[in-house]
């Protein structure tokens, strides 16, 4: 009997945890995943012969797991400190901040990028006469892959590629104005309140006047901030603060998104209550964007063509511009940008991240 | 549908559990049957009913070859088996490579079939004709009742990865088997380190594998790297399936036998293939092997019948020519052994690291896309094809697998079970099995719940 008493709590946890899985009512999305979970799926002939409904089941399952977060948590656990590895679902720490591996250079892929920006200029800005500046932003990988014993894509043959493939444009290295501290600790992006030197270089290089320290008040938001990495690697992090640098040029400014056709703020504090509070910059994932610079003292215009890391970035680049357009030919067939934008000469910025050069068939 | 899968775990397993302990004793091979067709159906909707009649087939030859009065008859009956379901085994599983060199060959535009391949058609087309030919040459007796047979034939335990069960070796449990806690709590112990052999070392170095293939850094190092991953990865993957399955059989009172026996630290191809995947090696030796004359004969037609064995026990694994000369690789091997006796005079170190070497070369043959790859691999491990000696990418890998490398090979020998052996019974002994069947649960769960990485290389076969 005593045999056996190990046997029947096994069998009473394996039983308790079948029992919560049957009758565990479905949820409808995974905060620390930032993603919807799927759901019982239908049932029919045609999806039961084909083997559809089993698969989705299969998902159904795993998603709702009962206790998904901390299963999550415990594998992470266990692979990171039993076995030893070093990296979980691709995310690695070191230092204290989560990265992802994100190596080697995908040569096609970061090719399509640049014929897509080639193409921009080539259709847009050449014929308009603009003066185009490019820069690469780094990921935090490039300073903290190689030097933690993590393997890391060869940035110098990106930034390399990208120079030769753009030569249009007058590259701005910002790689020395940065580094991996300038991130935030659970996300891939880079935090605001680090960015003046990143914006004050652009702005040297463009010809207009860099933003000072003194030009802005650095504001803690109230949200505890736990970023995509966060989820990725779904290990015990601490929640991080928000900061935005706001100053009253900022706060007189608005911002005019081409999708809805309504005006927003420049931080839009709404957004910190949704699945990725980054996303109070410029309020996250847009295609097209018009920043007005309602007290500026100049006509010049500026056009971003950017990822995500340029929401943070382009309000300190404002000052000096009438209107900051930014573009994100992601979410914006850049064949279609004659039919929104009227191409008379601005300044053009290309800012990307080497993470999204280097999945750059995302670019359209 | 997979072992290590949260609908296996936390659907079927409970339901079949709670059902086939609640029926009497008369209705458990029909729960058992019942079950095992949905354990099918799930993965294969349509090929189920293949299985099933190939459940018919046999059952009914296996009737005819019983109430045939002449050896004639009986001879019909086995041949109608074999022919039958051998031909549907070359259709689902060789027809294509056969064609494929055909038209290589001649030049010719046969189209392809392109079916899929019934998951463990291999396995249970085997365990079919074990029975026939058993009761053929009187073995085994005829089984009356085809619930039992399809029960015996469909079994979820051991339907797709093995391993190879003869009916002969279950006969007398399908009919009449003893049900008790001891088989309980040594079945579930048994499942759930093979879950954990599956989930937490094999899935790991399959990653592993993967990552490599993706690399656009390959070194000699990682080469090796990835040639001792994979052979781990076969050897956890498979003998984690297989212990799965015999702990789920002795859950339902049945003994299977082992498949498996600490195969790397064997001294020689020959001990290396008593110890790998036994049930294969034994249903070649007894029903392809022995019939063909086996060594019984003159030495030009035993080595005839080594290489024709080895030919198709690579044939079995797959249709494709790396199998093939996987298999004939063993069969050189063996035949060196055999004529070369003062190499079992070496010092057993040398006998050990020549037979790994076999093995690991052999197995990355076995696991390449083409004999291209497979020659790439293995040149790639000796520095051939200008690749560095090392990378930044293989020393990361090197750090990150460390400790997981040190687990397998330490768990490929005998030294874990000989020091659970000896704490069996006593007090610490039970309160570190209870910790650790738990603990693979809920560590196994929780690497499910993460959706990691899971394929079972032995489906394919």
């Amino acid at each position: 009997m005593k045999k056996n008493i190990g046997i029947f709590v096994l069998l009473v946890l394996w039983g308790a945890l079948a029992v919560f899985a049957w009758v565990k009512p479905a949820g409808e999305a995974s905060e620390a995943e930032r993603r919807p979970l799927a759901q019982f799926p239908a049932v029919s002939g045609e999806s039961l012969l084909s083997g559809q409904f089993v698969t989705d089941f299969e998902d159904y399952t795993l998603d709702q797991f009962p206790g998904r977060d901390l299963f999550r948590k415990l594998k992470a656990l266990t692979h990171y400190n039993l076995f030893g590895q070093r990296d979980n679902n691709g995310i690695y720490i070191a230092d204290g901040y989560a990265a992802k591996l994100d190596y080697p250079v995908r040569t096609e892929d970061v090719d399509h990028a640049l014929t897509r920006l080639s193409y921009v200029y080539e259709t847009f800005l050449k014929p308009a006469g603009s003066k185009v500046y490019t820069t690469v932003i780094p990921d935090k990988g490039y300073y903290l892959a190689e030097e933690n014993g993590y393997p890391a894509m060869d940035y110098e043959e990106l930034l390399r590629t990208f120079r030769e493939k753009l030569p249009f444009g007058e590259f701005v290295d910002i790689t020395d104005c940065l580094d991996y501290t300038d991130y935030y600790f659970t996300d891939t992006h880079w935090r605001q309140e680090n960015l003046l030197p990143v914006a004050q270089k652009l702005s040297a290089a463009m010809g207009v006047t860099p933003p000072q320290k003194a030009d802005f008040t650095q504001t803690k938001l109230d949200r505890p901030f736990y970023g995509v990495y966060y989820g990725q690697a779904a290990l015990a992090m601490d929640p991080e603060d928000l900061y935005i640098l706001e100053s009253d040029l900022l706060d007189a400014c608005q911002v005019y998104d081409f999708e809805t056709d309504k005006y927003t703020p420049v931080y839009n504090l709404e957004k910190l209550s949704g699945k990725d509070p980054y996303d109070v910059f410029l309020s996250g994932a847009k295609s097209l964007l018009r920043l007005e610079n309602l007290k500026a003292k100049t006509d010049r215009e500026l056009l971003i063509f950017r990822d995500s890391f340029g929401s943070s970035l382009a309000p300190l680049l404002a000052q000096d511009y009438k209107t900051v357009t930014l573009v994100d030919i992601r979410y914006l067939d850049s064949r279609l940008l004659g039919n929104f934008l009227e191409f008379n000469g601005q300044d053009v910025l290309f800012a990307y991240s080497t993470s999204v050069l280097n999945s750059g068939t995302t670019l359209k | 549908m997979l072992f290590s899968s949260i609908p296996f775990l936390f659907y079927f397993l409970p339901a079949v559990l709670a059902l086939y302990f609640l029926v009497p004793k008369n209705l458990k091979n029909a729960v058992l049957l019942l079950f095992s067709l949905v354990f099918y159906a799930w993965g294969e909707p349509v090929y189920v009913f293949l299985m099933i009649g190939t459940i018919a087939l046999f059952f009914f030859c296996g009737v005819a070859i019983g109430k045939s009065k002449t050896q004639r008859g009986k001879k019909l009956w086995l041949t109608v088996s074999v022919v039958v379901s051998l031909t549907l085994l070359a259709i689902f599983k060789y027809a294509d490579f056969l064609v494929g060199n055909v038209n290589s060959l001649l030049g010719t535009n046969i189209p392809l079939l392109e079916l899929a391949l019934p998951i463990g058609i291999s396995f249970y087309t085997f365990q079919c004709l074990s029975y026939t030919i058993d009761v053929y040459r009187g073995n085994a007796q005829v089984q009356k009742n085809i619930v039992s047979f399809g029960a015996y034939v469909s079994l979820f335990p051991q339907l797709i990865a093995g391993p190879i069960v003869r009916y002969v070796d279950v006969a007398r449990e399908l009919d009449n088997r003893t049900h008790s806690w001891e088989n309980i709590r040594l079945g579930l112990r048994r499942f759930l380190i093979g879950l954990g052999k599956k989930i937490l070392i094999a899935n790991q170095f399959g990653e592993l594998t993967n990552l490599f293939r993706d690399s656009g850094e390959k070194s000699v190092v990682f080469y090796w790297i990835y040639a001792v991953a994979f052979a781990l990865h076969i050897y956890f993957d498979f003998s984690g399936y297989s212990d799965m399955a015999i702990g789920l059989g002795r859950v339902f009172g049945f003994h299977f036998i082992e498949n498996f026996n600490y195969p790397y630290l064997s001294r020689s191809v020959a001990e290396f293939w008593r110890r790998w995947h036994m049930s294969l090696g034994s249903w070649f030796r007894d029903y392809v092997y022995i019939p063909l004359g086996g060594n019984r004969v003159s030495r030009g037609r035993w080595v005839f019948n080594t290489l024709v064995v080895w030919m198709l026990t690579g044939l079995w694994h797959g249709a494709a020519w790396n199998f093939v000369l996987w298999g004939l690789l063993y069969a050189v091997c063996l035949l060196i052994e055999k004529f070369v006796p003062a190499l079992q005079k070496l010092p057993d170190i040398l006998r050990r690291g020549y037979t790994l070497l076999v093995v690991v070369l052999g197995f990355v043959l076995f696991n390449a896309a083409d004999l291209a790859q497979a020659v790439s691999d293995i040149g790639g491990m000796f520095g051939f094809g200008n690749v560095p000696f090392v990378s930044p990418e293989t020393l990361y890998f090197l750090r990150s697998y460390a400790l997981l490398f040190a687990v397998a090979l330490v768990g490929a020998t005998p030294a874990v079970k000989q020091l659970a052996g000896r704490l069996e019974g006593k007090g610490i002994g039970l309160v570190l099995e209870t910790v650790l069947i738990l603990a693979l649960l809920l560590v196994c769960t929780a690497y499910l719940v993460d959706g990691s990485f899971n394929p079972f290389l032995y489906f394919r076969f």
